[in-house]
């Protein structure tokens, strides 16, 4: 790679930062009681009711350059709008995300513009994410033609090394997306992300349009593309196995609020959150003796309607533990805050030492 | 004991006017009555396109049944005139989609769709259709039934949807209930309720359940016996234990090694599988999975393998005891099952003889030869890929710029199929 076309991202690295370890090292992204809102339209979809809906109510995270941070939860849990507004394709309505140091929560135009080669995104469906009357090197190297770097020719040589790096022969170049098959064109999609040398990548549902033969591929050239180009990754995903095997830290986010947030291993092994817990017991065990000896915690019906969250712990109207404890008035009335449960391990529930007895039964499988 | 269904040697072929898909080529299976059977696979494997001819529903005139059987209680329903089908589709025979928006009417009322079939092949009046519709609604966890009766399925989650049209199908309580993917578009919670409810109502009516799904968890909670499918084929069947237990086709054993489970120990690597699944355009020729397959043997690329028994003794095709099928020249022993590599001394798979058939080609739409190309790799490639890897074991951090993986292979101009008609 030239110099030139990394320039760019390496002006902007405080000195000694790079490869440095992520535990010592200050957090590439520090977010802070991230909001988002929308206005949501009045009658017939005309102008504006004057409600609003909290997408995202009060997130913070933080993310270590070499790290994957995956974010679960079900379709209206915010995790998506959490992601886009990370990396600027939604303005926050308040709240702080500081990336490398540098706020971008209220960076606007150039000064956005000058950010952006940092952060990059992956999108969820290959087949309407790329410009169907573009050539796959047009695609990949539009962003450095929007930036500036190089000249044509470095241009045509780097995109050369992007798609093979993401294993797309370099004869495609000329080709249409149309002519690759789904996993082909989300590696494309993936070439286009690294063009600008990002740090962070924020990818939304990465895998759940694709085949699943396919979907091991992606997952490990991601992996290894971590592992080579020291890439921070924001992992949303509503496939909770996809998200353990890949993901550093997890965080579960219920109704635009993260519920639980801890190192993978112990929030899959000891989940403290009754949410988590009921999550990740619907998820069936590909291997009968396991599964079928496994106790569940159904949840009763469905997420609420984010534009009228229920009072108090936005979980408490499809709670088993509420339930089990008799409906205790403090989880109607007082939205528990996210506090350390275990080291490293955040969970926000008033209740959060019941469910870990709840939580360790569950992991012997027929012991209920 | 007769089986309630027979699927014998199906074959079906999608015609337009320049191209001819093949998209079930032989499959054979049986079920019998109460019984819980899997067809699993990715898509384009046929395992939808199977459900269709079994209803008589697929997409017409493209769609066309080109041989086989299919017999439901006896009765053969490829013979059947379109009138007496419509006596088995709902009654005898329910479905459930993927997307319940798109099975529901959108402009009649939840109520009226549901007592439709109730009126007309049970003969209730309406009164009495009507409450029968509130108490199974009731059923399938959906309160203030009345009110609900009334809605449009606009007014409804996805998740009340795939309810109402469980309830619907099965209302009339048939013996045979197909769910094509009944889940796949619903939260991981919202599938756990469907799932239980699918399996509940099953058992208490008998009805058996020809489930439908690319999601090897769903597999295991759900089904007593698995087929397997790839490239319209059955390429193993087993019942579940048996099948997660003692896989043996070198796809079965790539897709539980590729698959990520929530549970346990981290599995070790994910050993994906290469290549991309065929596109099915032209007739097959040798086993179809030959070109992804890490284990192949010269023959597989000419010989498509027959579906035979792994054990002693006659073949027994439905129920507990069915026997293990199996269609490879060159299975996965335990072993290798385990680490998803063969693992014998000097073993490499054979490479695509020069000149040969291509099975399953590829070719982007237009004619133009896609990069999609032809599944799998060519040897050298899968070489080359191994020297690539064996070097970044060794240590090589300036990443870009290097070829990392290359699942996709260089187009070939000495494969005269590949250059055709730019």
């Amino acid at each position: 790679m030239t110099d030139e076309l990394q320039a760019g991202s390496a002006a902007a690295d405080p000195p000694g930062s790079t490869g440095a370890a992520p535990a010592v090292a200050q957090p590439l992204l520090v977010v802070r009681d991230l909001v988002v809102q929308f206005a949501l339209p009045g009658a017939f979809g005309m102008g504006r009711s004057g409600r609003v809906v909290k997408a995202v109510d009060g997130v913070s995270l933080d993310l270590a350059r070499r790290e994957t941070l995956g974010l679960v939860g079900e379709s209206g849990s915010g995790k998506t709008t959490t992601g886009r507004a990370i990396v600027r394709l939604l303005d926050p309505t308040s709240g702080s995300i500081r990336f490398d140091g540098t706020e971008i929560a209220t960076l606007k135009g150039e000064a956005l513009r000058l950010m952006r080669p940092r952060f990059q995104m992956i999108f969820q469906d290959p087949y309407s994410s790329l410009n169907p009357r573009m050539t796959v090197g047009a695609i990949v190297g539009e962003p450095l033609e929007i930036h500036g770097m190089g000249d044509a020719a470095a241009r045509r040589v780097r995109v050369a090394e992007l798609l093979d790096v993401v294993g797309i022969p370099g004869q495609a170049i000329n080709r249409y997306p149309h002519e690759f098959s789904g996993g082909q064109r989300q590696r494309i999609g993936i070439a286009r992300a690294l063009a600008l040398n990002p740090d962070l990548v924020v990818a939304d549902e990465p895998i759940s349009a694709l085949d699943v033969s396919i979907r091991a591929q992606i997952l490990k050239l991601l992996e290894r593309l971590q592992a080579e180009l020291g890439l921070a990754y924001l992992v949303v995903a509503h496939d909770l196995a996809a998200v353990r095997r890949v993901s550093h830290r997890v965080a579960v986010m219920y109704l635009g609020r993260i519920v639980e947030i801890a190192p993978t291993a112990s929030l899959y092994a000891l989940p403290r959150h009754p949410y988590t817990v009921a999550l990740l017991s619907a998820v069936p065990i590909p291997d009968p003796a396991v599964q079928r000896g496994r106790r569940r915690i159904i949840l009763t019906g469905e997420i609420p309607n984010p534009s009228a969250p229920p009072p108090g712990c936005h979980f408490h109207t499809r709670c088993w533990l509420y339930q089990r404890l008799g409906t205790p008035e403090r989880c109607r009335t007082e939205a528990p805050p996210l506090t350390d449960s275990a080291p490293d391990h955040r969970v926000a529930c008033h209740f959060t030492d019941e469910v870990s007895d709840a939580g360790a039964r569950m992991q012997s499988p027929g012991s209920g | 004991m007769t089986d309630l269904l027979t699927v014998d040697d199906l074959v079906v072929r999608f015609r337009t006017h320049d191209h001819t898909i093949h998209a079930v080529n032989g499959v054979s299976f049986a079920m019998e009555a109460g019984e819980t059977l899997a067809l699993v696979g990715e898509s384009g494997c046929g395992k939808s396109v199977t459900s269709l001819a079994i209803t008589r529903l697929l997409p017409q005139p493209a769609g066309r049944i080109e041989g086989g059987r299919i017999e439901f209680e006896g009765r053969s329903l490829l013979d059947l005139p379109a009138d007496e089908m419509l006596s088995v589709r709902g009654p005898a025979i329910a479905m459930i989609f993927q997307d319940p928006l798109t099975s529901l009417n959108p402009v009649l009322t939840i109520g009226k769709q549901m007592t439709e079939g109730m009126r007309e092949h049970r003969g209730m009046s309406r009164a009495d259709a009507w409450a029968r519709a509130a108490e199974l609604l009731q059923m399938v966890g959906i309160g203030d039934a009345e009110r609900r009766l009334k809605s449009y399925p606009h007014q409804m989650s996805g998740g009340m949807r795939q309810r109402v049209m469980i309830a619907m199908a099965l209302a009339l309580t048939p013996r045979l209930l197909i769910a094509d993917e009944p889940t796949t578009a619903l939260d991981v919670t919202i599938q756990a309720q469907v799932m239980d409810l699918i399996r509940d109502l099953a058992s208490s009516t008998g009805t058996a359940v020809l489930l439908i799904t690319h999601d090897l968890g769903v597999v295991a909670d759900m089904t007593q016996r698995v087929c397997v499918m790839y490239a319209g084929f059955v390429v193993e069947t087993a019942t579940t234990d048996e099948l997660f237990a003692r896989p043996r086709h070198p796809y079965t054993v790539g897709l539980l090694r590729s698959i990520s489970r929530i549970d346990a120990d981290d599995t070790g690597e994910l050993r994906p599988i290469e290549g991309v699944p065929p596109e099915q355009s032209r007739p097959p020729v040798g086993c179809p999975f030959a070109p992804r397959c890490a284990w192949r043997l010269p023959q597989c690329w000419t010989e498509n393998p027959p579906l035979v028994t792994t054990g002693e003794g006659p073949v027994v095709r439905t129920g507990t005891d069915a026997s293990h099928l199996l269609a490879c020249h060159n299975p996965a022993t335990p072993d290798e099952v385990a680490v998803g590599v063969p693992m014998r001394p000097g073993f490499r798979a054979a490479p695509r003889p020069t000149g040969g058939g291509t099975p399953g080609s590829r070719r982007g739409p237009g004619g133009s030869p896609g990069v999609a190309g032809r599944p799998g790799d060519s040897e050298d490639l899968r070489h080359e890929r191994g020297l690539v890897e064996a070097a970044q074991d060794v240590g090589g951090a300036d990443l870009i710029g290097r070829p990392l993986i290359r699942n996709i292979e260089t187009p070939d101009p000495d494969h005269p199929e590949r250059r055709g008609d730019q």
